[in-house]
Parts: structure tokens; C-alpha cells; sequence
């Protein structure tokens, strides 16, 4: 937490934090709009935006078309303006509609004119599993858009980052992209009244340790924590990693913490192959933090399958508790 | 096929050398036996012949210091196309950057006896390297120990850092006790499994099981059952009233362990112990391979028994294990902390003293199993170093006429460390 920082604290849920810091973005900058389907009187897919329309009027929270394209296409063009548009989508899944506007404009245009103009674009990304809602509204699609050079990609997993990176988002030139995952929504946590940011691109270290280091991100740091604590209990002393940003990644935490343990596991809910686990595997072993492994690097992520509709089978194509368990003890006993 | 010729070890301390000059050229044909190209060592320039006859291909250049074993030319049969080498032949740049690096890496003493043409079976198991965790890696690089030689305690037998930094102990603290405290449970047997019929090892005395390295690296694929002696490796340490009590201790592990006919292979005081086991499961043992084992004649050297048992240090344990070998340049400073980690309890070093007190009191082998060796009917073979410094190799000329004796030049009591290539083509015609 940096700047302009506020003793008083609260407790909100995820999605109130998140709300919150719309409040205040709207409240102390003018040119802050927000823009989404059904973000208006209906307060947004996931009431995230609630009744910020009440208090801002609709020429400030703009309830868009149902058309992702379109809808992106006025964002890029509103930032380009030198207005500060927060674009939500209902389904992070549905911003494969919008890729156009995100990858070839919002992220190309400073580069292809020469700095001459930038895209102060935020845009908000409700994804993940765990809601019953199936292959096309359950997926956890960060890794693409961290694909693209011009994008920041932001995995915020507490409601005190949630707020804190959305603010420090808007203060960014460039097109920012925060991935939220809706079943964190309800999750309760302190957070500090009043402006401040969270800086993007610092990862924070959750819980010390010295046996082994989990990187997780998004709802996955809760799981990895929990594991942790459990196995604190058996005398494995684990690491947690948050990383927050996804891109740019914050190398120097993943590494200290590799450099500490000899032990990494990562654990994310996208799908396993070509996740950040293998950004993040990869990073360790072309740096000098290679010499202090102990263990080979293990990776837990998704099913390599859509998200099933069955609840049951929905757990199972993700990570889940009792599986960290098993990573860590197996790495921890030097079965790997 | 083309065949692949080698820079030979003509000279014991020899770790590189220089081809002087080329007796035929590129491309040229050559018959078998006739004249290849000269070496240049330190003390004289030495003729090699054509292992085969062929076409010359693929050489590597005159005055450049090559690594031995290292490939300098390729023979190709006539119709085969005369083009890339299998792999690629030597040049300077493999060469280590001093003398230093070549005598700290006990395994490039392996190098004693490389013949002239490796088979392909050879160069498959010389690319099985030890299995190592990048951190104990870079330890090791650091201590400047070959991790060949360090028993790794991770999965599968990986080392682990903890593993090099076990090599790191203050022996000057640890004293030998006089009493030690007995200790009850089953011998430590490991098996590796493979085909053909599997090979059982007894190690000999004051060493234990991983002292079977290098042999086993030449037969990969292969069952392997080692054993640990009582007092020794993994075993527990426990007192022995004498020599057949320590026998029938083995026999009950042999036949636990041991369902099908075997090829026993047994080194020093293992040699002994098997001929004893031999003796009586003749049907369990389809050969018997004896290498310079005890129990053939009274003497041994019971200054090197002794200052190996009293050694509480590598520097004092080193100069007993130079006895050991031929080339005394092999047994290095990270050798002999890696071989006095091995001995790191005092218990286990006063088991083995006790030990030794019983099966050599005053310095003599009180056991004889010369009698045995003459009633035994399987295909046995003795192997034996003839630069042996702990029980003389002419102890093996009183075996009978159809024991097979493989004696060797150059090579003292550790023949299956020393030229493990020699043994391992023995062994390894073995079905």
C-alpha cells in the first residue's frame, strides 16, 4: 500500500472494495466513466457496480449494447480522448468477443504512433470457476491477454488489492487488466478507508517459510494458504507467493523465495498447459536461481477440459485444497 | 559402422595427449596392425596401429593436447560413405582447463585401461551420469567433489544438497571408541532389477556397497542384488565370535534374498564369505567371480587394515586408501572425505575393528577357504590386480586348473574401481 495512506479500516467484501474504489475513482477525477452491460440500474452481473449510477448519473456509469466489440471499441476511443473508462465485462469469457479492440488497439496504438498518444483503458474481468455456470462463463483466460506486450494483467486475491490495484490502475497510461475471480466477490477482508494504491507488478509474500514455495495466483494464494497452515501443523514450513500482477511478473520475490527454499510449486486455475506455471517455471530455470533447486518444479492447474457443468466435476478440473496438500508433502518428502 | 578410434592412455599418469603426426591420410585406406599415427607424451612418442582395416575419416588435427578417450578419427568399411562422424570427434576446447581438474575427478582415473575400440555397449554406459538436484550440483562444483562419487539419499538415488554437506564434517571432534553399541535387524540388500540372470555382490572389507559403482555402470539393464556386510554400509553393527558365525549370516541373507541361480561376484573379504556360501548352495550359484579375495593364504596387510580402522579423519585416512590402488593419484582429498563420510559413525568403526580383530588376530587371515575353492564345480574366475598392496595376487595361483585367472597390470586391490571396464566386459559376457 503506497501513497496517501488511511489508519482507518474496514471490513468489505471483495466486490465492496471493489465498488468502493469506483466510488472514490468517480468522486476525485471527473474524467472517470464507467461503461458495461447492465452496470447501470441493474448494478452489474455480479452487483459490482451496484448503485454507483443513483449517486453519478448515466452520462458517467453508461450502460453499453450487448456487444463486446462495440462496447470495448468506444472504450479504447473515450481513453484515447483523454477520458479514464473502466469497462466491466459480465463474463470475463466474453471478452473474447472485444480481443480486437484489446490486443490490436488498446495495446498497439502508443507503439504504432510513436508515443503520440496513449490508452488509459481499465478494464474488469469476472472469471474463474466454482458458480455452476459452465464451459462459456467459467474460464480463466488471464494468460492470454498476459500474451500481449502494452497490457498489464492484474490478478488482484484480497479485497484490500482489489481496491488498491484498481486505483493504482487508474493512474496508469496504459491499458490496464484486472482479472477477478467471482467466487473471491463475497470474501470479507480489512481494507483501508479512503485513496490509496497497491503498487502493480509487486507480488507479496503471504505467508514465510523456508521448506517450500508456492506461487499462486488469484483465488489459489486461499487454497495454497490453507494448505500451508495445515501442513504447518505436520512441520513443513511453507512459503506462500501472491503474484498479483501477472504481467509485468515480479521476478525478484519469485526468485528470493526459490532461492530460500529449493522448492517451487505452483498452483493457478487455468488450465495447466501453457499457464503462467510455465512462465513462472521457466523464469526460475534460466536464472541463477536454478543452482538452488532442490526438486524438480511441479505444477498444479486446470484440467486440460472445458469447465463441466456438474458441480462435482467442476471441483475436479481444478485445484483444490487436498491436492496442494499432496504436492507439497510429496515435494517435501523428496518423492519428486 | 564406422569404428571409432580413441585417444589410448599409454601412460598411467597421462590425461591428454597430442597426436605427433599421421601415418595415413584422410580418406587414405589402411590395413589392420599397420602404423596409424604417433602420440607425443612427456616421455616418449609412442606408435598406434590400425585397430581395423578401413577408411581413414573424420581426423582431428596434429599438436593439439586431446582428452583421453576422447575420439581422433573414424575407420569406415569399404562402401560405407565416408561423411559425419556418429559424433563428433575431439578438439582442444573439451580439454579441462588444468592439470588440477583433471586429478581432482577421481572418475577420469577410471581411464586406466581403455581399450583401443569401444564397444557400442560402452559408450551407452558411459552416458549415464549421476543423478544430481542443481543445488547440490553447484555445491559440489564448489567443493570440487565429483558427484560420481557421493551416495545421493534423494529419489532414486539422487544427491541432494544436504548430501554434499554432509561431506563438509569436522572430523578433527569424532573419536574412535573402544565399545560399541550392538545393534539388532536384517542386513541392507538393494536390488536393482533387469534382465538376464541377476548378479549378487559382496563387498569386501572396511567398504560397502556403493563401492560397486563404476562395475555397475557397465552393466546397466541388468538384476543387481547388493549386499551390505554385517558392520558395514547400512547393516547393522553387531559382534561375531568367528569367521563361520559371519558366514551363516550371510547364507540366511543369500537365501532369503536369492530364488534362482545367481552369478555371485565378491570382492576381498565378500571373496571369502562367498566361496563359504558357494560351498554350500552350489545349485543357487550358476558362477563364482572372486575378486582378489581373502581366504586364500595367511598374509595380508595389517598396517592398511589397521590405519583404515584407527582413521577418524580423511587426511589420516588417506594415505591407507593409496594402498589400496595402484595409482595413488586417484585417492584425492574429495575422495577421501566422501570415503570417510561412509565411516562417520564411530560405531560402525569400532564394529568393523572388533571385526577385524576376530576374522585377522595379529595381522593374519585366520580363515581358509582353499579347500572349498577345490570342491566347488561352477564356471569361478579369480580376478586380481598384480600391483595388489593388501593380499598378495599370488595367492590366486593356487586355485585349481579350471578356475579362469584374469590377472591385471597396473591395477592394485580394487580391480571393480580401478578398471571397471576390464570388468565389466568379464561380467558382462555373463548370460
Amino acid at each position: 500500500m503506497t501513497s496517501e495512506a488511511n489508519i482507518s479500516v474496514q471490513e468489505l467484501s471483495y466486490a465492496e472494495a471493489i465498488r468502493d474504489a469506483l466510488d472514490i475513482a468517480l468522486e476525485r477525477d471527473s474524467r472517470v466513466i464507467l461503461m458495461g452491460e447492465d452496470i447501470g440500474v441493474y448494478g452489474g452481473a455480479f452487483q459490482v457496480t451496484g448503485d454507483l449510477v443513483h449517486k453519478y448519473g448515466a452520462e458517467r456509469v453508461i450502460d453499453t449494447p450487448i456487444s463486446e466489440l462495440g462496447g470495448a471499441g468506444v472504450a479504447v476511443g473515450a481513453a484515447l480522448t483523454g477520458l479514464r473508462p473502466i469497462f466491466e465485462f459480465q463474463f470475463s469469457d466474453f471478452a473474447a468477443l472485444a480481443l480486437e479492440q484489446i490486443v490490436n488497439q488498446a495495446a498497439k496504438l502508443r507503439y504504432m504512433l510513436g508515443g503520440e498518444v496513449s490508452v488509459p483503458l481499465v478494464m474488469r474481468f469476472p472469471s474463474g470457476s466454482g458458480t455452476g455456470a459452465a464451459a462459456q462463463h467459467s474460464q480463466s483466460l488471464e494468460a492470454w491477454l498476459a500474451h500481449v506486450p502494452g497490457l498489464k494483467v492484474l490478478q488482484p486475491s484480497t479485497p484490500e488489492d482489489a481496491k488498491g490495484m484498481l486505483l493504482a490502475a487508474l493512474e496508469d497510461p496504459d491499458p490496464v487488466m484486472i482479472y477477478e475471480h467471482k467466487i473471491l466477490y463475497k470474501m470479507k477482508g480489512q481494507v483501508p478507508s479512503g485513496y490509496y494504491t497497491t503498487e502493480i507488478g509487486k507480488a507479496a509474500v503471504r505467508r514465510e517459510g523456508k521448506d517450500l514455495t508456492i506461487v499462486a495466483t488469484s483465488i489459489m494464494v486461499h487454497k495454497a494458504l490453507e494448505a500451508a497452515n495445515s501442513l504447518a501443523e505436520a512441520g513443513i514450513d511453507v512459503e506462500v507467493v501472491d503474484l498479483r500482477t501477472i504481467r509485468p511478473i515480479d521476478r525478484e520475490t519469485v526468485l528470493d523465495s526459490v532461492r530460500k527454499t529449493g522448492k517451487l510449486l505452483c498452483v493457478y486455475e487455468a488450465v495447466k498447459t501453457l499457464g503462467i506455471g510455465a512462465e513462472i517455471s521457466a523464469l526460475v530455470a534460466e536464472s541463477d536461481a536454478f543452482d538452488y533447486l532442490e526438486a524438480p518444479i511441479v505444477r498444479l492447474g486446470g484440467a486440460e477440459c472445458p469447465i463441466p457443468y456438474n458441480p462435482d466435476l467442476e471441483k475436479a478440473a481444478v485445484p483444490q485444497v487436498p491436492d496442494i496438500l499432496e504436492a507439497c508433502r510429496a515435494l517435501h518428502e523428496g518423492r519428486v | 559402422m564406422p569404428v571409432e578410434i580413441i585417444m589410448p592412455k599409454v601412460d598411467m599418469d597421462m590425461s591428454t595427449g597430442t597426436i605427433a603426426q599421421w601415418h595415413v591420410s584422410q580418406g587414405d585406406r589402411v590395413e589392420k596392425g599397420l602404423p596409424l599415427f604417433d602420440i607425443e607424451t612427456d616421455k616418449a612418442t609412442m606408435e598406434i596401429e590400425a585397430p581395423t582395416t578401413g577408411v581413414l575419416g573424420s581426423v582431428s588435427p596434429t599438436g593439439v593436447a586431446l582428452p583421453i578417450g576422447a575420439a581422433v578419427a573414424w575407420l569406415y568399411e569399404e562402401g560405407e560413405v565416408v561423411g559425419e562422424p556418429p559424433h563428433p570427434v575431439a578438439n582442444a576446447s573439451e580439454i579441462p582447463a588444468s592439470e588440477e581438474d583433471v586429478s581432482s575427478t577421481p572418475l577420469a582415473l577410471e581411464n586406466i585401461t581403455i581399450p583401443l575400440v569401444l564397444s557400442a555397449a560402452d559408450t551407452q554406459s558411459a552416458s549415464i551420469k549421476p543423478r544430481a538436484t542443481p543445488r547440490a550440483r553447484n555445491a559440489a562444483r564448489e567443493k570440487g567433489l565429483d558427484l560420481a562419487f557421493v551416495s545421493g539419499t534423494g529419489p532414486r538415488g539422487r544427491v541432494q544438497y544436504r548430501d554434499i554437506e554432509a561431506l563438509s564434517v569436522d572430523w578433527s571432534a569424532s573419536k574412535s571408541p573402544q565399545s560399541f553399541d550392538q545393534e539388532v535387524g536384517d542386513l541392507v540388500v538393494s536390488r536393482t532389477e533387469g534382465s538376464g540372470t541377476p548378479f549378487v555382490f559382496f563387498h569386501g572389507f572396511a567398504n560397502d556397497a556403493t563401492s560397486w559403482f563404476a562395475l555397475e555402470r557397465r552393466l546397466v539393464g541388468r538384476t543387481i542384488i547388493k549386499v551390505d556386510l554385517p558392520c558395514h554400509g547400512k547393516s547393522p553393527n553387531r559382534s561375531y565370535a568367528d569367521f563361520p558365525s559371519l558366514v551363516a549370516e550371510l547364507r540366511t541373507v543369500f537365501d532369503k534374498h536369492v530364488d534362482q541361480p545367481v552369478h555371485l561376484v565378491a570382492h576381498s573379504l565378500g571373496g571369502a564369505l562367498a566361496l563359504a556360501v558357494a560351498d554350500t548352495r552350489p545349485r543357487k550359484i550358476e558362477s563364482l567371480t572372486l575378486i582378489a579375495p581373502a581366504g586364500l593364504g595367511p598374509q595380508i596387510n595389517a598396517d592398511a587394515l589397521n590405519g583404515i580402522l584407527r582413521a577418524s579423519q580423511p587426511q589420516s585416512l588417506k594415505p591407507w586408501l593409496e594402498l589400496l590402488v595402484a595409482d595413488s593419484s586417484m585417492i584425492t582429498d574429495a575422495y577421501s572425505r566422501a570415503a570417510m563420510v561412509a565411516r562417520e559413525s564411530a560405531n560402525l568403526r569400532a564394529a568393523q575393528a572388533r571385526l577385524a580383530s576376530v576374522l585377522f588376530p595379529d595381522g593374519t587371515q585366520s580363515f581358509s577357504l582353499k579347500s572349498a575353492l577345490e570342491r566347488l564345480d561352477m564356471p569361478t574366475k579369480i580376478i586380481w590386480g598384480k600391483a595388489d598392496q593388501i593380499i598378495p595376487w599370488q595367492h590366486a595361483l593356487q586355485a585349481p586348473g579350471r578356475v579362469a585367472l584374469h590377472l591385471l597390470d597396473g591395477v592394485g586391490h580394487m580391480p571393480h574401481v580401478e578398471a571397471p571396464e576390464e570388468l565389466g566386459l568379464v561380467l558382462g559376457a555373463l548370460k
